[in-house]
């Protein structure tokens, strides 16, 4: 691991922050309970903030570092979260993940747009900040360190090295701090010349307790660091001991000053002096004459003793215990809510393919196995394939099921979307979410954003009216548009649905036969007409705006959810709202297949379409040549002869079978010579020559060896239902 | 200062915050009974402050009753300790300083 | 003796690169994602400082170091802790918890490095 790969984390790292913070930021408006939100807020951009400094991304931790402080205001209460707010920490967001993605380019200036973009959301931000003072005075503790007092008379001192009088705090060992080990630092600093160690506040062994501390410490230190970098060896001490910094050549009057802020006896700590070398004997008996005649003025004026430092910190510490329950109380309720969602193991996605690959083989070589057993035909053998069967399976579905997310975070990912463009048209709507648990392949879901977003951005402009119109018609003057989702026989169905205007099929209608799209004799049902508004170049809307209408996109939905083996339908009325129903496999991976033979080639169709087989009666077989429906106990039934479809050789066995598929409610039969049975398949693709085969969606490699073709059944389904009622028309 | 055979003490291990207590508790009763005392400092493998304290405190008591204190065997650890903060010539004791020492 | 560091943050970068900055150093460095997951990591090995965030889900950064100074081996193991300007309240409930030292972030590494070289050297 070194530094480049861990700028490779912290860039992943933000991109989630920034992700929780803009959902956190959509959610918020809407909560009563805001807390654990403004927390997660903060802490995206703190810990941002925070991995930048040490990465040197200066201008991040810069623009980060204003954020942080009105969120801070935010959630001190100073500020309340308002429309306004919200929207500018949006931007804020945006931002952050420009400058998150320079950093990935290595490019080595921002533009000048994006930097005036910067600058002038810091400008925004500034304005809260301006708002209310800044109350950041330094505490009464910092001022009390430094009590420099302008001490006049006395020449100054000889000694060419810094002096350092400690006096330790009792607790300073407890705290784990050990005054030896700021000494070994000290030695990193420069020379420690002299040392001398006090040790009369130690007390009667009866009295002493071993864990306390009673060291003092007088130090004449040669080193060319100034006082600000001494004084940062004790910072962890600070508030737990009494520290004075004489730089060389000090004033005799600061030493005056020193030895009477000091608990020791005046002449006990001369003495100290002389000895580590920081004052000359001619030196202290100057220090020690100033001493006395400050001391009797000072007597005078002032009543009452100095307050030792260690007093008020311990009064200060008296506060402490009510302080500490609040900050746990408040902490816990952000563990909770967090402490789900961090147990996960980040894994490669590459790697999780590579073990999908793997477990596909081992289907395969698994059907082999089983295949043999059986023309085997020995009891035990059997029995053991049977388990070795149920393992694989339980394998295949939970390595599956690691690629499977839910859909949730898709959802909401439109929050942002449908407000920003709820702005831009200024209408009112809302977006409501259902079935954000129903879990999806992981691909698919990547896949699925564009197409979704393009269905929602349509429903927002040309479905939802504008509040004049709706209240015209009934409806509450806030639109709704609304995300599903929910599985169905081995399908995902993701719906768009809005409780707008409809689609006008008559007025479609017209504009289809305007375009040359449709033939003005010809008749169509109303999903018919529906399904034309995915054809390329077809757009109803009156006006063009810049959010869709523009007639492109439609077309590309539909064909990218064809691309995903899916199928998108419509259902709406008119004035009271339109469905948009996209129907998507499960998973690109791995299904359960149902194998059936026509002539010497095998054909999979997926298991979870396949509703019933029956063997196909005479009576049917004579009715085949006159039409292309069987009566299936009353109900009409199209169907279609795979034989004929993909042209295989030979002649139709004496016995025939139907397999009755179902997709999307419509039912067609395939007929097939022979059922193979139950089969699980992992889906090859079709190299790109055949990518255009009709009917065909993939292909898989049987136990044997031998290749067999996947149906296609939506595009199957769909051909028989339309080659049946051509006729009929 | 009496010649009488020294009471002896040995640490064995840490010399820190964390035995403090214990070796502390430990070095009471013999504080009380022996004018003389030898501790023999050669197991030690990690001091600090607290540590040093006690040693201190030891000298101090002794002292006191007219005893004295021996500190035998310095380990580096306890070497390094007095060195750092110029006790060696407050115990005064001998010091054999072994080439292996730090 | 490589002296013995655990580096307990939720942002995975921030406790890599201090990671790398200590290890370049000389110290062992022990690394725990937040509070819980720290804690498990203690079993009772030598470990000579602590450095911990405050805001850290599962168990905040003033749980853990009380938990910690629960346990007899950590008793008086110094810990740093890892604070914003802001946090002054936090800063008082730290110092109850027995954390005195704190670094403010943001930091360079060798900001780090010098925080942790005053109280122990590698």
């Amino acid at each position: 691991m070194n530094m480049d790969q861990v700028l490779q984390t912290f860039i992943v790292e933000s991109r989630e922050l920034l992700q929780d913070m803009e959902a956190s930021l959509l959610r918020i408006e809407s909560e009563t309970e805001q807390s654990e939100s403004i927390n997660a807020i903060f802490r995206a951009a703190h810990t941002i903030k925070g991995s930048a400094g040490l990465f040197g991304l200066d201008d991040i931790v810069a623009f980060t570092h204003v954020l942080e402080s009105v969120l801070d205001k935010v959630r001190n209460n100073e500020l309340e979260i308002v429309s306004d707010l919200v929207a500018l920490f949006l931007l804020c967001g945006d931002h952050m993940a420009l400058l998150i993605d320079h950093v990935e380019s290595r490019a080595d200036a921002l533009d000048v747009d994006k930097l005036q973009a910067g600058a002038s959301l810091l400008e925004k931000l500034s304005i809260y900040l301006a708002a209310q003072p800044v109350a950041a005075p330094q505490s009464a503790m910092a001022a009390a360190h430094e009590p420099r007092v302008e001490t006049t008379g006395g020449g100054l001192v000889d000694n060419d090295n810094w002096h350092i009088s400690l006096r330790f705090g009792r607790d300073v060992l407890r705290n784990g701090m050990d005054p030896l080990s700021f000494f070994r630092y000290l030695g990193t600093l420069g020379e420690i010349i002299g040392i001398t160690t006090l040790v009369d506040a130690i007390p009667t062994a009866e009295d002493m307790d071993a864990e306390s501390c009673y060291l003092g410490y007088e130090i004449n230190f040669k080193s060319e660091a100034d006082k600000v970098v001494i004084e940062g060896v004790f910072e962890f001490v600070r508030d737990d001991c009494v520290l004075h910094i004489l730089p060389p050549h000090s004033r005799m009057g600061d030493f005056v000053q020193m030895l009477s802020d000091l608990p020791e006896e005046d002449l006990l700590l001369g003495e100290m002096l002389v000895r580590c070398g920081t004052l000359t004997r001619h030196e202290l008996a100057q220090v020690l004459a100033i001493q006395a005649q400050d001391s009797v003025s000072h007597d005078d004026t002032t009543g009452e003793p100095q307050k030792p430092l260690g007093e008020i910190a311990v009064a200060q510490r008296m506060v402490q215990p009510e302080v500490v329950e609040a900050a746990l109380e408040k902490q816990k309720q952000v563990k909770d809510s967090k402490a789900k969602q961090q147990q996960l193991v980040r894994v490669d996605a590459e790697k999780l393919d590579q073990l999908i690959n793997l477990i596909g083989e081992l289907v395969i070589a698994g059907a082999g196995v089983n295949i043999l057993a059986r023309r085997n035909g020995q009891t035990a053998l059997l029995e053991a394939v049977s388990t070795l069967s149920r393992m694989v399976e339980e394998v295949r579905d939970s390595a599956l099921s690691m690629r499977m997310v839910q859909i949730g975070e898709t959802f909401n990912r439109f929050q942002r979307v449908v407000r920003d463009v709820s702005k831009e048209l200024g209408k009112d709507i809302v977006l409501s979410i259902s079935g954000a648990e129903t879990e999806l392949d992981k691909t698919v879901v990547e896949k699925i954003g564009d197409p979704l977003t393009h269905l929602v951005r349509n429903s927002m402009d040309h479905g939802i009216e504008n509040a004049e119109l709706r209240t015209e018609r009934g409806k509450p003057a806030q639109g709704t548009v609304r995300l599903n989702a929910y599985h169905e026989s081995g399908s995902i169905v993701i719906e768009v649905s809005d409780d707008g205007g409809g689609l006008n099929a008559e007025r479609i209608l017209a504009k289809a036969i305007e375009k040359g799209v449709v033939a003005p004799t010809q008749s169509l049902t109303e999903q018919e007409i529906f399904k034309l508004i995915f054809e390329a170049g077809f757009s109803t809307a009156d006006k063009v705006s810049n959010i869709s209408g523009r007639g492109v996109g439609m077309d590309v939905v539909r064909r990218n959810i064809e691309a995903l083996r899916g199928t998108i339908e419509i259902t709406s009325q008119y004035t009271v709202g339109t469905t948009m129903r996209i129907r998507l496999p499960l998973t690109l991976a791995i299904i359960d297949g149902f194998l059936v033979a026509v002539g010497k080639s095998s054909f999979v169709i997926p298991l979870d379409m396949v509703v019933e087989c029956v063997e196909m009666s005479d009576q049917d077989r004579q009715a085949l040549q006159e039409r292309n429906y069987v009566n299936l106990r009353n109900e009409v039934l199209p169907f279609i002869r795979l034989r004929n479809l993909f042209e295989v050789e030979g002649e139709a066995p004496r016995r025939e079978n139907i397999v009755v598929v179902q997709y999307a409610g419509q039912k067609a039969g395939l007929v097939v010579d022979g059922l193979l049975g139950e089969f699980q398949t992992v889906i090859k693709p079709l190299g790109s020559l055949f990518q255009h085969l009709q009917g065909i969606g993939g292909s898989t490699i049987l136990g044997s060896g031998e290749v067999a073709l996947i149906l296609d059944v939506p595009s199957l389904v769909q051909k028989v239902v339309q080659a049946e009622m051509v006729p009929t028309v | 200062m009496k010649t009488a055979t020294a009471c002896r003490f040995d640490i064995d291990g840490e010399m820190t915050i964390y035995t403090a207590a214990d070796t502390k508790a430990r070095l009471m009763p013999l504080l009380a009974q022996c004018p003389v005392l030898e501790i023999d400092l050669s197991k030690v493998s990690e001091m600090d402050s607290a540590g040093l304290q006690l040693l201190i405190l030891a000298k101090r008591e002794c002292a006191q009753r007219n005893g004295d204190l021996r500190l035998t065997g310095h380990s580096p650890a306890v070497l390094e300790i007095l060195d750092l903060c110029n006790m060696m010539p407050y115990f005064g004791d001998p010091v054999v300083i072994s080439s292996q020492a730090h | 003796m490589a002296k013995t560091v655990m580096v307990v943050d939720d942002s995975a970068s921030m406790r890599q690169a201090v990671s790398i900055s200590l290890k370049g150093a000389g110290y062992d460095v022990i690394e725990g994602s937040d509070g819980k997951d720290a804690l498990s990591k203690l079993k009772g090995q030598k470990v000579h400082l602590i450095i911990s965030d405050v805001n850290m889900p599962n168990m905040d950064g003033i749980t853990f170091v009380t938990e910690v100074k629960k346990l007899p081996a950590y008793k008086f193991t110094p810990v740093i802790m890892l604070t914003t300007e802001a946090g002054e309240a936090k800063k008082a409930a730290g110092q109850a918890a027995g954390a005195k030292a704190w670094v403010v972030k943001p930091f360079k590494p060798e900001q780090m490095l010098n925080a942790v070289s005053k109280l122990i050297l590698p």
